[in-house]
């Protein structure tokens, strides 16, 4: 039996070689999402282990070591040198560029030093800093230049903390000791562009240490350092490739601003590990013992390699969560590559109807034939995962090749590591769907009768034989699933997004099996009907139509496969249309302009003295590509009269009728006119203004020099759906209240504002090169943000789920070369009675189209159905949901699934033109 | 290419002078060197119009070679063959195509209907892929094929409903739709049991001499080669014999004459149902 298996295979190999490359492609999948789990964990432990470069233990302490103990380490016997592991996070300017830096100190012992340099020297005094060179370059720094570090100061006596913005910045209460204004960087300042607050929130966690409830009184004040550049580093073991490098600075500096930075009283200085080289000699398992007794409680001494690999095991809990993900997709690429697989055996059943009966007729039973198809199966399902394996081995390696000759600044290993898990899991898997997807041909092996083998063979044909208990089954799921979907729609609406989401998902995946299961029964229908309108056009649309409804189950596998694909990725991008359609509309309740500049952006409280935005920057913007126009305002506290206590308001001056070509709601700033104040609705809530109240706005006292020239203004109240908190005047009335007023803040008009994500990086770059710390806020900042966010999520989710497609397209030609073989004498038939070549194949392309169009356009439906769905359980929390079509997206799948059907017909085609019509007369 | 050529020439009006269907020198070679066949071996031969001619000859003869150059189904090594003025040995697969489309009809020894397509869509599928519109005067004459054929009652059917001495009418009818100026029939009554076949070969005689048409017949069968007018006995790739107004007793005489030719007369034993064609 054993051979008459291998003798049949050997007669299909070209079948099923083509269902074998959908295996393939699966298991491909799978080994390199494992392989590149791998990958990921090992750079991560090498690049940890590399910031404890030669050293040769580790010591660490849960609750930290403090100074005292390392003072113990340092002088265990056989300990030569130890140095804490510091790793801290400053804002660096140089001219008008800034950037968050990681900074480390300087190694006591070279063999501590993770970096190298490249020129220059390691910081050996104060005043002394070396830098990654890639940084130095993008400030502008050659050694000896100066570069001023910025840091937080813990100064006593400032009490008076900042109100409402709640940052710990010192802006709210200017006092003695804070310097120029235009020193001050806000602490969370990252409208520079460089995004650079991450890693100081990660690196820095003693930095958190901020004025509790019962700190003593005091702020934290930014103080600058000028600083020499004496050297620039490599890293070229990727120690500190993850915070984007690291600078080093001399060990006081370090150990002082340290200091500095801690409430006093309130935390002391902790280090997570020390690390610690050998004395030439010593025994590492002495030491090791020592310093253990000598630090007690929970110290431990590891070795270095010891430890990164532990520091990497907490680290990675994260990344495989992502392997995780990715195995999902690999999951669904391979539910579909099972549904190629049933149906080309199905087919190849079919085929050997005749064979099957024969066989039956000299004696096999019927166990013998369903043996004989699942040994092909599992025989095929090995050799195409030991090809996939292979074939994914090879691509993480061509992966690590490529990235290997870019300076990605990671050290990625050269070769990759083939593990046990990364071959034996895919093989197994691959195996596995194989043969349970050559379960149903089996059972219809042991169907054919042994009289099968007497009558004259026609084209073999599967009866749809689709029960009941499908049927059933189908319904129960899809009704089922349904329901849950709308629940989870309207748990969404009531805020519960979580449980909305959830019974979503469960309903959509539940409806979305129960669709699947049932296609045979509807699919073949809609082939029927699209078939229909086919017909028209002429006799070779109309066989082609004919040939789809010949196999109903073969027509309904085959769109499902492609159906399956279509359906998530439609899902996906239009999820991500209404999401981003839904934080538009919520962005622009939000914003009343696009984007806005300004000088004082971080208190529209009107506490702080206006600080004004040079004209060069206003020009600066406008002649950015994508900026429409920009309108300057100026703006001065004010104080208004409120229920008898005065108010401190900002108020800003701007021509109405530029204002009026700029907002995005042409209400909020309707009747601002001389004699009239615009109030944001939101103040109005929160004071009780209401339109038509009469306010008198007079200038607020400075600060710093006195009283303000001016006149006291009354003017009439106007509510709009203006955002934000600043009143709105126009400039003259706003110079009558406080003589002087500067221009502080600009308004930003985009030509297209779909184009944020283009525009505003480009706005912020050009500021950047402002010695103004300038805040860029507004409606397209924001949508350039999450449009970058949800781009990125969307193309990767849909890179991966492209995959499932790949697999069902070869789903598609695979079909269509089995029906070629099958119609040869079809085929001749027509070709004898005037069909001609081009006519054929041409045929067999309005099939494939045919095929893939109405696996696409069903997967276009469903996926939009289930996307909105999606979105509103999800995002009906934030307020109105907008259900959106992703049309661009939709007409793109749609295209590639006709391209793919055409391109899925060429081979097939090519194949049955070549049929000669003198087949037709044969008689087999 | 002139496309005057192909059209069909309507119903029987041709010149008596010119043979529908001619071979000069016809060869045809298989195989190279010492595998060299002669399939066929310098066949001249004229086939009249509005005749009904069957070609015949043992397994192996090179008849059924002879008529799939003739239609155009397979290329021939050197000589000429003729459907009307066409000469067809010339022709590309394209105007071949066109030329079985327009000009020549086929019924198959297995039926060849398209499963999908009801028996009336199957007799029409010439005339759409020839890109034409049925018109009145093809339905006039569809309605004339059914009723010589007996078909009425079986227009609607898939070629699964309908006996095989129904579905070789119906292919009859496909072959004849488009009025070609030569219908081949390779052993159309091969699947058929002997009162099927029987009937079969008199709706082929019918359609020459009531529709004027022309048929040539392949056949082993000396019962079916007597229902035409002319015999045509092949062997060893030549013409070996011309039988006109055939009996079966003549053309069982004239294959009887073939046997005592051949060097081996347990080979190429014909005349039995059972007999494997080349």
């Amino acid at each position: 039996m054993v051979r008459l298996t291998l003798a049949q295979m050997r007669r299909s190999i070209g079948r099923l070689s083509a269902a074998g490359i959908a295996i393939l492609i699966g298991t491909a999948f799978l080994t390199a999402t494992l392989l590149a789990g791998n990958i990921i964990n090992r750079v991560t432990t090498d690049s940890i282990a590399a910031q404890f470069a030669d050293s040769d233990l580790v010591v660490s302490n849960g609750p930290g070591i403090d100074p005292a103990g390392l003072e113990d380490i340092r002088g265990t016997e056989g300990v030569e040198a130890a140095d804490p592991q510091v790793l801290r996070a400053f804002e660096l300017v140089s001219g008008g560029k800034r950037t968050y830096q990681v900074v480390v100190p300087a190694a006591s012992d070279p063999r501590f030093e993770a970096q190298e340099l490249v020129e220059g020297a390691m910081p050996t005094r104060s005043g002394e800093i070396a830098l990654p060179s890639d940084v130095a370059e993008r400030l502008g720094l050659g050694l000896g230049d100066p570069v001023t570090v910025v840091r937080s100061v813990w100064t006593p006596g400032a009490e008076d903390a900042a109100a409402g913005t709640g940052t710990t910045a010192d802006e709210g209460a200017p006092s003695e000791e804070a310097v120029a204004p235009e020193e001050t960087a806000p602490a969370d300042a990252t409208a520079d562009g460089d995004g650079a607050s991450a890693p100081a929130e990660e690196a820095a966690p003693g930095d958190e240490a901020a004025p509790g409830d019962e700190s003593p009184a005091g702020t934290f004040v930014d103080t600058n350092e000028k600083l020499t550049l004496v050297g620039t580093l490599d890293d070229p073991m990727g120690a500190y490739a993850q915070v984007g490098g690291a600078g080093v600075l001399s060990n006081d500096d370090l150990t002082t601003w340290e200091a500095d930075s801690y409430v006093p009283g309130e935390a002391t200085t902790a280090y997570n590990a020390v690390l610690v080289a050998l004395a030439p000699g010593a025994d590492l398992e002495a030491v090791r013992s020592s310093i253990t007794s000598s630090l007690g409680g929970d110290a431990k001494v590891w070795t270095s390699a010891e430890y990164a690999k532990e520091q990497a095991a907490q680290m990675t809990g994260g990344e495989d969560v992502f392997t995780y993900v990715i195995l999902t997709f690999a999951a669904i690429a391979l539910l579909v590559a099972a549904l190629v697989i049933a149906n080309t055996f199905q087919v190849l059943v079919a085929q050997r109807t005749r064979t099957l009966a024969l066989l039956r007729c000299v004696g096999a039973d019927r166990k013998q034939l369903s043996r004989s198809v699942l040994l092909e199966a599992i025989i095929l399902g090995l050799v195409a995962s030991v090809a996939g394996i292979l074939f994914g081995i090879g691509l993480v390696q061509l992966a690590l090749t490529v990235a290997g000759t870019m300076d990605l600044g990671i050290p990625l290993p050269p070769v990759v590591q083939v593990t046990a898990v990364a071959v034996l899991v895919p093989l197994l898997v691959g195996t596995v769907v194989t043969l349970v997807a050559s379960f149903s041909p089996a059972r219809a092996a042991t169907r054919v009768a042994p009289l099968a083998a007497l009558r004259p063979s026609d084209a073999p044909t599967l009866t749809s034989g689709a029960g009941r208990v499908r049927l059933a089954i189908s319904s129960i799921l899809v009704v089922g699933g349904a329901g849950l979907l709308v629940l989870g729609v309207l748990l969404g609406q009531q805020g519960s997004a979580q449980a909305g989401l959830l019974a979503a998902t469960a309903g959509g995946a539940a409806s979305f099996v129960g669709i699947l299961v049932g296609a045979i029964f509807w699919l073949p229908k809609v082939v029927s009907l699209v078939g229909k309108v086919l017909t028209g056009s002429g006799s070779t649309a109309k066989l082609a139509a004919a040939n789809t409804l010949r196999n109903p189950r073969r027509t309904a596998a085959t769109s499902t496969a492609l159906l399956i694909g279509v359906t998530l990725v439609a899902m996906m991008s239009t999820g991500a249309v209404s999401a981003r359609m839904s934080m538009n509309n919520e962005l622009d309740g939000r914003y009343p302009v696009d984007v806005s500049l300004a000088t004082d952006g971080y208190d529209e409280f009107g506490g702080n003295q206006p600080v004004a935005l040079p004209q060069s920057t206003i020009g600066t913007a406008e002649k950015v590509d994508g900026v429409e126009s920009v309108v300057p305002l100026t703006a001065t506290s004010v104080t208004v009269d409120l229920d008898g206590s005065d108010i401190t308001f900002l108020a800003r001056g701007v021509d109405p009728e530029a204002a009026g070509t700029l907002v995005r709601d042409k209400e909020a700033v309707q009747g601002l006119a001389p004699g009239t104040v615009v109030v944001p609705a939101g103040v109005a809530k929160d004071w009780g203004i209401s339109s038509g109240d009469q306010l008198v706005l007079a200038a607020a006292p400075l600060p710093d020099d006195g009283d303000p020239q001016g006149t006291p203004a009354t003017l009439e109240a106007l509510v709009t759906p203006m955002g934000g908190r600043a009143l709105l005047v126009t400039p003259q009335t706003l110079e009558g209240v406080a003589t002087g007023t500067p221009v502080t803040s600009a308004w930003v008009g985009l030509a297209d504002v779909n184009d944020a994500a283009s525009v505003v990086p480009a706005l912020q770059d050009a500021l950047a090169e402002s010695d103004l710390p300038i805040d860029v806020t507004g409606a397209a900042v924001e949508r350039a943000m999450y449009q970058k966010v949800v781009d990125t999520i969307l193309g990767v989710i849909v890179g991966l789920l492209a995959v499932a497609v790949v697999i069902a397209l070869i789903g598609v030609a695979n079909t269509l070369s089995l029906s070629v073989i099958e119609r040869r004498r079809e085929s001749a038939t027509l070709r004898a009675i005037g069909l001609s070549r081009s006519q054929l194949r041409w045929m067999l392309a309005i099939e494939g189209m045919l095929i893939a169009g109405v696996g696409a356009v069903l997967g276009i439906l469903l996926g939009i159905l289930y996307g909105w769905a999606g979105a509103s359980a999800a995002l009906a929390v934030m307020g109105d949901v907008t259900l959106a079509v992703p049309w661009r997206d939709v007409a793109l799948v749609m295209v590639v699934a006709l391209v793919a059907g055409l391109l899925a017909s060429v081979i097939p085609g090519r194949s049955a033109a070549r049929t000669s019509p003198v087949e037709a007369l044969a008689v087999d | 290419m002139d496309t005057t050529v192909y059209q069909p020439i309507p119903g029987t009006a041709a010149s008596p002078g010119t043979p529908a269907v001619r071979a000069r020198s016809l060869t045809k070679l298989y195989g190279k060197g010492e595998a060299t066949v002669r399939a066929l071996d310098g066949v001249d031969v004229d086939f009249e119009k509005g005749a009904f001619t069957a070609i015949m000859g043992p397994s192996g003869s090179g008849k059924s070679t002879l008529m799939h150059l003739l239609a155009g189904l397979d290329t021939a090594s050197s000589g000429q063959g003729f459907i009307g003025d066409t000469e067809i040995t010339a022709l590309g697969d394209n105007e071949l195509t066109r030329l079985r489309r327009d000009r020549v009809g086929f019924v198959f020894q297995s039926f060849n209907l398209l499963p999908m397509f009801t028996a009336e869509q199957n007799i029409t599928l010439p005339i759409e892929l020839a890109g034409r519109k049925v018109d009145a005067e093809t339905k006039e004459w569809l309605a004339t094929l059914v009723q010589t054929l007996g078909l009425g009652a079986r227009l609607t059917h898939r070629p699964s409903e309908l006996s095989g001495g129904q579905q070789q009418r119906v292919a009859i009818a496909r072959a004849l739709i488009a009025k070609p100026e030569v219908v081949f029939a390779d052993e159309p009554t091969g699947n058929l049991d002997s009162r099927s076949g029987a009937e079969v070969l008199s709706f082929l005689r019918r359609s020459v001499r009531e529709l004027g048409r022309t048929i040539i017949m392949v056949t082993h069968d000396p019962t079916a080669a007597a229902y035409a007018d002319r015999v045509i006995l092949i062997a060893d790739g030549r013409i070996a014999g011309d039988i006109d107004d055939p009996t079966p007793e003549s053309v069982l005489a004239g294959l009887d004459a073939l046997r005592t030719l051949e060097s081996d007369p347990a080979d190429g034993l014909t005349g039995t149902t059972t007999a494997v064609r080349a």
